[in-house]
């Protein structure tokens, strides 16, 4: 059994003081009327978050809920020319012996808590079903793990890190499961580390590669097939709310792409500024999750009393756009699933997907979003446990780890 | 309209012990190595300018400096936006027959860029016109009142400092502007020229390509003859803004509420924001410690508050409105600074605007007023001067 470092939460009391100090400071702006969401996250949820975070929100509670229910460990590890980052990670191991080891990425505004619903689902041993050891880490600069300090950390030391993760744990082989930044970056890993190491990958958020000429070139036919099958009403859904996300939702992605250091002064200093910034993503970003107060501010403590400072976390935006490789993520040959959510805002054609990719497992639901682990997580693991079940276009992809 | 009420700042004590203890309070972020400028603003300044903010800078010293300025606030009506009051410097030249003009600011400027080239400008002189200046601070900036009603657009703001010129007896008079300030005086003479605005200039002179129907022979020259080494330069310049420079323009256009948030509310952040443009956007100009606070400290004490200053972004030509840019008839001047990220090639300007005045800086960015005083005030006094291309363009006001 690899060693492992047990990691438990513990928000030091004076970061807790001065946080209350800077929201009793809390300096709001004002608000065009009938703004709605029109201009950014409303005024209106905004005072209502800030009073909640002040007086009623209990840090307190959340961090003993999230040090019980999540097994957390940090680990260093080396990353070539970057040294060694401790990273933080979640590790559940199903009673299974034979359950398929899965890597589980989460991406930005998220983070190592949108496990917490899918890992009792993933981990459950069943008759019928397969089950699975999940290993969930926070990205470096996320979280509690630490943040590279050099500039240059690209996807190729993102799958780095992460094979190695798996491989100290014990998991030589493995599959993958990610959305938003966790799609790039495990398709990154796939590309890398596959088939060798990474043997199947599942992904809740459909993008393809804007190198169509690459895709054209890999597979003419399928391309020709893209080319030729007209959209089904879904998919020119799902593109007109990809369109319209383009257009007035990626204002945060520009700046992140260029000044996040800029943009960090923000959202190192000011909760509210934080909140709000965050909030715009996860209110409208969701299939209508009821989103409660409470939880809503713990998403956003993660970011405030993380260990690097929220400011760190938008640095894989500038990185990874400098790179181009969010935008020319890279082809795989390795098999790979995908879930269609409606709401979801990044949205490829199907046809084009399947030129791209090894496509094995395709499922369309009709509620569900962004943050599909969080939203919907029996649903994600009813597409995980069909993928890799007995029968499944995935079934033991995994040599000796089968899930049963 | 009402009269005009003499105006002096005098931010309350309990707005600067909130400022303390925020800046006392700052929590500030990592860095990466090496990172200099690439990532946006660098650390060790930030550090340096908020330790200078909360212990050194004397906000009263340039509180008490402003309030030398001849400023004023007024009451205007605009359609269907009810009553603004309006926060602006008033200065008239010794000379009577001194041409009157309005210069309109831009983001993140404020009235203060005026003041360099206020006494060069109101000066009387033999050999060159003087001026009378009327210099207001846009709506949601410094101690203009806000508007709260969607929609405010250029024809607003052409209607508000148009019945702001008339009501200070300017029936007639010229303009300057930069930043916003090019889109809003080049809309005021769209709609109020000649009547009103008998000549517009602009240090940014920022047009698009010719086309063929529009303007056949700048179409022609501009497919015929190459860019000078200037104009290369500059479309470099403007290529780097678009890359990297742009993502503030992205959020403020899109979600300007979002980033109020953090700008209304820590001053560390708001300074970095700002600071990034004073810096990237100027020729190397040296800005001192206590200037770059002070441009701030506008913002940070303004009567709307620093959110009010960016929605701006959103209402003209933001979240999928057209951007519309109205093609005057009265004479136009365009002076060309280096470091200007907006300048585009000759031909586009000509091709858009009659351009009567032109001239080429080797130094002087974005805030071209407050870096190149001289620099303007001599291409404004050749623009307006005796036998200068737009002599005269105001009736019984030449500038002697």
């Amino acid at each position: 059994m690899p060693e492992e470092t047990p990691f438990k939460i513990a928000v030091p009391d004076d970061a807790l003081s001065l946080l209350q100090r800077k929201l009793a400071d809390t300096r709001l702006p004002d608000e065009v009327e009938g703004a709605g969401w029109d201009y950014g996250t409303p005024l209106s949820d905004i005072k209502r978050l800030v009073d909640r975070w002040r007086g009623g929100y209990d840090w307190h509670a959340h961090e003993r809920e999230l040090n019980q229910h999540l097994p957390m460990f940090t680990r260093d590890i080396e990353v070539d020319g970057f040294g060694v980052l401790n990273m933080h990670y979640v590790h559940k191991k199903s009673k299974v012996a034979g359950a398929v080891p899965v890597l589980f990425v989460h991406g930005w505004p998220g983070s190592f808590i949108e496990v917490s619903k899918i890992l009792p689902l993933l981990t459950a041993g069943g008759a019928g079903h397969p089950s699975f050891h999940v290993v969930a880490p926070s990205l470096p600069g996320f979280g509690w793990s630490e943040a590279a300090h050099k500039p240059g950390f690209r996807g190729t030391h993102y799958a780095e890190l992460f094979n190695k993760l798996m491989l100290s744990l014990g998991y030589s082989e493995y599959v993958t499961q990610g959305g938003d930044w966790g799609h790039v970056i495990t398709r990154i890993l796939a590309s890398q580390y596959g088939p060798k190491h990474v043997k199947a990958s599942h992904t809740n958020m459909p993008i393809c590669s804007t190198d169509i000429f690459g895709t054209f070139r890999n597979n003419p036919l399928r391309f020709a097939k893209y080319l030729l099958t007209p959209y089904t009403p879904r998919e020119r859904e799902g593109m007109a709310r990809s369109r319209m996300f383009q257009k007035t939702g990626m204002g945060y992605f520009a700046q992140q792409s260029t000044r996040p250091q800029t943009l960090g002064y923000n959202l190192g200093d000011s909760p509210v500024g934080l909140l709000a910034w965050i909030y715009e993503k996860i209110g409208p970003g969701t299939d209508n999750y009821p989103w409660t107060d409470d939880e809503v501010l713990t998403w956003i403590s993660i970011y405030w009393f993380s260990r690097a400072g929220p400011s760190a976390s938008t640095r894989i935006y500038y990185e990874l756009s400098k790179s181009e490789e969010v935008f020319r993520t890279p082809r795989t040959s390795v098999p790979v699933g995908i879930s269609f959510f409606p709401k979801e805002v990044f949205h490829a054609p199907r046809e084009l997907l399947r030129a791209e990719l090894n496509v094995v497992f395709e499922s369309e639901h009709d509620a569900g979003g962004h943050f599909a682990a969080y939203e919907k997580p029996e649903a994600l693991v009813d597409d995980l446990r069909r993928m890799f079940g007995r029968g499944g276009p995935a079934a033991g992809v995994v040599p000796g780890h089968s899930g049963f | 309209m009402s009269s005009e009420q003499s105006f002096q700042i005098a931010v309350p004590d309990d707005a600067l012990e909130l400022l303390k203890r925020k800046l006392t309070d700052a929590r500030f972020p990592d860095e990466v190595d090496e990172a200099d400028w690439d990532f946006g603003a660098p650390l060790a300044d930030i550090k340096r300018l908020i330790n200078r903010w909360k212990d050194g800078y004397d906000w009263r010293t340039h509180e008490s400096e402003f309030n030398k300025l001849p400023m004023f606030t007024r009451d205007i009506d605009v359609e269907g936006f009810g009553t603004l009051n309006v926060h602006y410097v008033h200065q008239k030249s010794v000379v009577e027959g001194a041409i009157p003009l309005l210069f309109v600011h831009g983001w993140p400027g404020s009235f203060i860029e005026v003041t360099k080239i206020l006494p060069l400008l109101t000066a009387g002189g033999l050999d060159h016109p003087s001026f009378h200046v009327v210099a207001p601070s846009l709506p949601g900036y410094a101690w203009s009142s806000t508007v709260l009603k969607r929609g405010f657009r250029g024809k607003q703001y052409a209607e508000l400092f148009n019945k702001l010129m008339i009501s200070l007896g300017y029936n007639e008079y010229v303009t300057q502007g930069g930043d916003w300030g090019y889109y809003i005086t080049r809309t005021l003479a769209a709609h109020h020229g000649p009547r009103n605005v008998k000549a517009s200039h602009t240090n940014l002179p920022h047009a698009s390509a010719p086309t063929f129907w529009a303007s056949p022979v700048q179409y022609i020259k501009h497919l015929v003859l190459p860019y000078t080494a200037l104009e290369r330069q500059e479309l470099a310049h403007h290529q780097e803004f678009v890359t990297r420079g742009r993502g503030y323009y992205l959020e403020q256009s899109t979600r300007p509420q979002t980033i109020g948030y953090s700008l209304s509310d820590s001053p560390i952040g708001m300074l970095a924001w700002i600071y990034e443009k004073l810096v990237a956007w100027s020729d190397s100009y040296p800005w001192t410690d206590d200037e770059v606070l002070t441009w701030v400290s506008i913002y940070w004490f303004s009567r709307a508050g620093p959110a009010a200053s960016v929605r701006i972004y959103y209402e003209i030509g933001g979240s999928g409105e057209t951007w519309d840019m109205p093609r005057p008839t009265v004479p136009f001047g365009a002076s060309y600074f280096p470091k200007e990220f907006g300048s585009t090639p000759r031909t586009f300007m000509r091709g858009e605007c009659n351009v009567v005045f032109e001239s080429e800086h080797t130094s002087g960015g974005h805030f071209a007023a407050f870096e190149n005083p001289q620099g303007l005030a001599d291409d404004l006094r050749k623009m307006f001067g005796k036998n200068g291309p737009a002599a005269g363009v105001v009736s019984g006001r030449d500038g002697f």
